[in-house]
Order: structure tokens, then sequence, then C-alpha cells
């Protein structure tokens, strides 16, 4: 693998004493999409947490960009802004669409212009032109989960983090879903997704890997 | 009937006829609620929201310890700051017994466990996904506070609502650290003890009736709030 964007090494997370995750070695190349699958409890969601900086290890290191992740919170912000997820059935705020898709750039003093015009585009991106006023939190789950996609795709991250991005979407989001990770990487976007099914997310991804109970499988690793 | 329709129907008249003394002891009242209400949530609703969010031992002893201090009787706190800030108290020196000062000092304390208490219980309650998803998105660790803040809304107004209803509405601390002093310290609740020990109703009827404005004008500026928010 020429160019890692993450790399984990001997990646150690527990819960109450209980091992839910040990990674000795995982690099996720740049610009690509890798699927994680794994069934409930494997602990994907638990690694998307330590990839997006929420979660600290207990053990191992951490490098993004071949820079090592700093142990201290108060460090995090500026290595988080290049780096979001979208978790499974996200949490809007409770007010419009468009502040929901503003907040992170307002968050990083992008001017109002400048605000309004990306803010319009990453809603055309995921079919919700025109929702801009509507109160975020009355839309129905699929339409939540894109303004959460949109959201995300505003800030232009460098690496995307997807919680079960498939899971209980209506068609046409999915559709949606399905068109936008897929055209991420000609952008170089990095986009790791986690999924237990198989199915779709595993059409768009140029690598699988397998985690049961929080360890890698290496025989099921393709790509 | 007649004490309440004759007191009622003089106190309606000092109101329409604009009695200052009346009308001073109303802007005393809420000047001094509303800065107790303030400094207590300066203090309050950091202090809240920070328990509220993390998990630590000892966190529920801490929600306990609130949730009694809510029980304390007014007298009580009155007592203790009247203790502080006597001639001879750690904060004598101050010269604030007997000042508008010092009720601002006891009903801030009154005020501060039960905005403390429900500020926990707003962020609590909250949507556990609010905070890491504000991170997620690039905020600081006190941007991602406020987030959590603006989301509990109105929970949070509803606790600075009923802070101020606990102490426009106690008497005990007022009297003990303000004194009751005509023209200075007298406030709406030690005012209608005074008027009525002295059997003069129509002053207190007056008062209680302002009060009751004042609370139910509190609470519409509350839900309109709310209103234009949801
Ligand atoms: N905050 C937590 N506290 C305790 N246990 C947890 C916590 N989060 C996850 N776990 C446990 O860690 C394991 C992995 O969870 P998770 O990463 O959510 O798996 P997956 O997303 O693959 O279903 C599970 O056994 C889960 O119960
Ligand atoms: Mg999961």
């Amino acid at each position: 693998m020429s160019n890692p964007l993450f790399s984990l090494r001997g990646v150690v997370k527990r819960f109450h004493d209980r091992e839910v995750l040990n990674l000795d070695r995982l690099d996720l190349e740049a610009g690509v999409i890798t699927a994680v699958e794994g069934p409930n409890g494997a602990g994907k969601t638990t690694l998307l947490a330590i990839l997006a900086l929420l979660t600290p290890p207990d053990k191992g290191r951490l490098f993004f960009d071949g820079q090592e992740i700093p142990r201290a919170a108060s460090q995090l912000t500026a290595w988080r802004r290049q780096i979001t997820l979208v978790a499974q059935q996200a949490y809007l705020f409770d007010t419009s669409v468009e502040k929901n898709v503003a907040y992170g750039l307002r968050l990083r003093g992008l001017e109002q212009t400048k605000r309004d015009a990306r803010v319009r585009e990453a809603l055309e991106q995921v079919g919700l032109a025109g929702f801009g006023a509507r109160r975020a939190r009355r839309l129905s789950g699929g339409e939540m989960q894109r303004v959460a996609l949109a959201r995300a795709l505003v800030l232009r991250p460098r690496a995307l983090l997807l919680d079960e991005p498939f899971a209980n979407l209506d068609p046409t989001s999915s559709q949606v879903f399905e068109r936008v990770l897929g055209d991420l990487p000609n952008q170089g976007c990095t986009v790791v997704l986690v999924s237990h099914a198989r199915e779709q997310a595993h059409r768009l991804a140029q690598r699988v890997v397998s985690l049961r109970e929080g360890r890698l499988t290496p025989g099921l690793d393709r790509g | 009937m007649d004490f309440f329709l004759g007191g009622l129907t003089k106190g309606l008249g000092l109101l329409a006829q604009l009695d200052p003394e009346v009308y001073g002891i109303a802007w005393l009242s809420l000047r001094v609620s509303l800065s107790a209400v303030i400094l207590a949530a300066l203090a309050a609703v950091p202090l809240g929201l920070l328990i509220g969010q993390r998990e630590f031992p000892g966190k529920r002893f801490l929600v306990v310890l609130f949730n009694t201090l809510l029980a304390l009787p007014t007298v009580v706190v009155g007592l203790v700051v009247y203790g502080l800030l006597s001639y001879h108290g750690p904060l004598g020196g101050l010269g604030l017994l007997y000042t508008p000062g010092a009720m601002v000092a006891a009903q801030a304390v009154l005020a501060f466990p039960l905005i403390t208490a429900l500020v926990i219980a707003a962020v609590t309650t909250l949507d556990s996904r609010v905070g890491p998803t504000a991170l997620t998105l690039g905020a600081t660790r006190f941007q991602a506070a406020w987030a959590v803040l603006k989301e509990a809304r109105f929970a949070v107004l509803a606790a600075l609502a009923a802070g101020f209803g606990r102490v426009v509405t106690e008497v005990g601390a007022a009297i003990m650290v303000g004194g009751n002093i005509r023209h200075y310290t007298r406030t709406f609740t030690t005012a209608i003890a005074l008027e009525t020990s002295k059997g003069e109703f129509a002053q207190g009827m007056a008062l209680g009736f302002i009060l009751l404005v004042v609370a139910l004008a509190v609470n519409l500026a509350s839900h309109q709030l709310q209103a234009r928010w949801k």
C-alpha cells in the first residue's frame, strides 16, 4: 500500500475490562473506499469512533497522514477538522436544515456568502435543494440521513466515516448515498464505511476488511 | 369576602395611581431577584452542564446533594448568609448586610442548587449524541458544550424561570439579610409580610397582585421564546 491516510498499530480498546477491539495493524489507503464488515458487536462502531478521534484507544498508536495523533484531548480539534463522521441514525440539531449543514462551516469561521453557497451546493448534491428552511428533526428518516451526509460533505473532509450508511434507507436516499459516495475518491476523499450486511456497501468499496470479535480476519480481506 | 374584595379594590387603586412606594418595591424586587438568578446561573449552568455530561466517581452523590439542597428552608440560607456578612463574619468587611447586595447574595445562594439540579436533569435527559456530533463537525470542547446547551434550551430556560420563581417569592432570607428597610431593601414579600402584620391589607394585596402579574409575564415570555424556537 502506497499511501495510507490512517494507520493503526497495536490499537486496543476495552470497555469495563472487556476487550472489544484489538487491531495489530490496519492501514487505510488515501482516496479509496474501504468497507469494514462484520456481525453486530464486532467492534465496527468502536473502530469508527477511534478513527473519528472521539474515543481514545487504551493502547496503541494512531497515525493520520503519517503523523501521530496526540493523546491530549485539547489538541484534537485541528485533527478532527479533517475527518468527519456520519453516524448511524445521525443526530440533527433542533433547527433548520440549512443551519445544520452550515454548522461546521460556521465553526471554521467561513463568511456568510461563501457559507450559503456551499450549503446550497451540498443540499443539491444530496437531492434536498429547497429543503433549507425546513425543520431538520421533522424530516423523514432517509431525508435526515441525507441532511447528515450534506452536513459532512460541505466540510470537504479528507476522510469521511460512515456507520451503516445503508441501514433503514428508503430507495431514493439509498441511491443518493451510493452516487455521492462513489464519486468521493475522485475528489481525493478517503471513505471508510462499516456495515453488518454485505450487499451495497461492498459494491462501492475498493477494499473490504472483515472484523470478528474485535480482530481483523485476514482471509476475508479483499482488495 | 370583604377582606379580599376591599383589599383588591384598594390595591388596584394604588396600582392605577402609580403609587410610588408600591412601584419602588416592585422595581427593587425585580432587580434583586433578576440579579440573583443571573449570578446563580453564571455558576449553575456550566456546573450543571459539566456534571450532567461527564461520568465520574461521586457523580450520583453530587446529584443527590443538589437535590437535597433544594429543600433547604430559605431562613436557613438567610441565616448562613447573615453569618457570613455580619459585622464580625468572614465577609463582614464588605459592609453588605442590610443592603440590596446582601439580598442578591442570599437569593443567588438559594437559586444556585435549584438551577444546577434542573440543568443536570436537562443535560442528562438530552440525547447523548449531541456533544459527539458537534465534535465530529469540528467543534472545540467548549463549542460542543455550547451545542448541548442550545439543544437543551427549553429545559435550561425553564430552570432559570424556576430559579426566579423561587427567589422572587421567598421572604425568609430577604428579611434576614435585607432587613426590610423602607425605600431601600423592602421587596414584595417582605412588604406584604409587614403590611399584613400592621393590618394594612390593601397595600399587601396590591403587591401580591403585581407579584402575580410579574410571574405571569415571566412565564408568558418563556413560552413565547419556546414558541419562536419550535
Ligand atoms: N460505551 C460502551 N460501553 C460498554 N460497552 C460498549 C460500549 N460501546 C460498545 N460496547 C461494546 O463493544 C462491543 C463492540 O460494539 P460496537 O463497536 O458497537 O460493535 P458493532 O458496531 O460492530 O456492532 C459490543 O460488545 C458492545 O456491547
Ligand atoms: Mg455498530
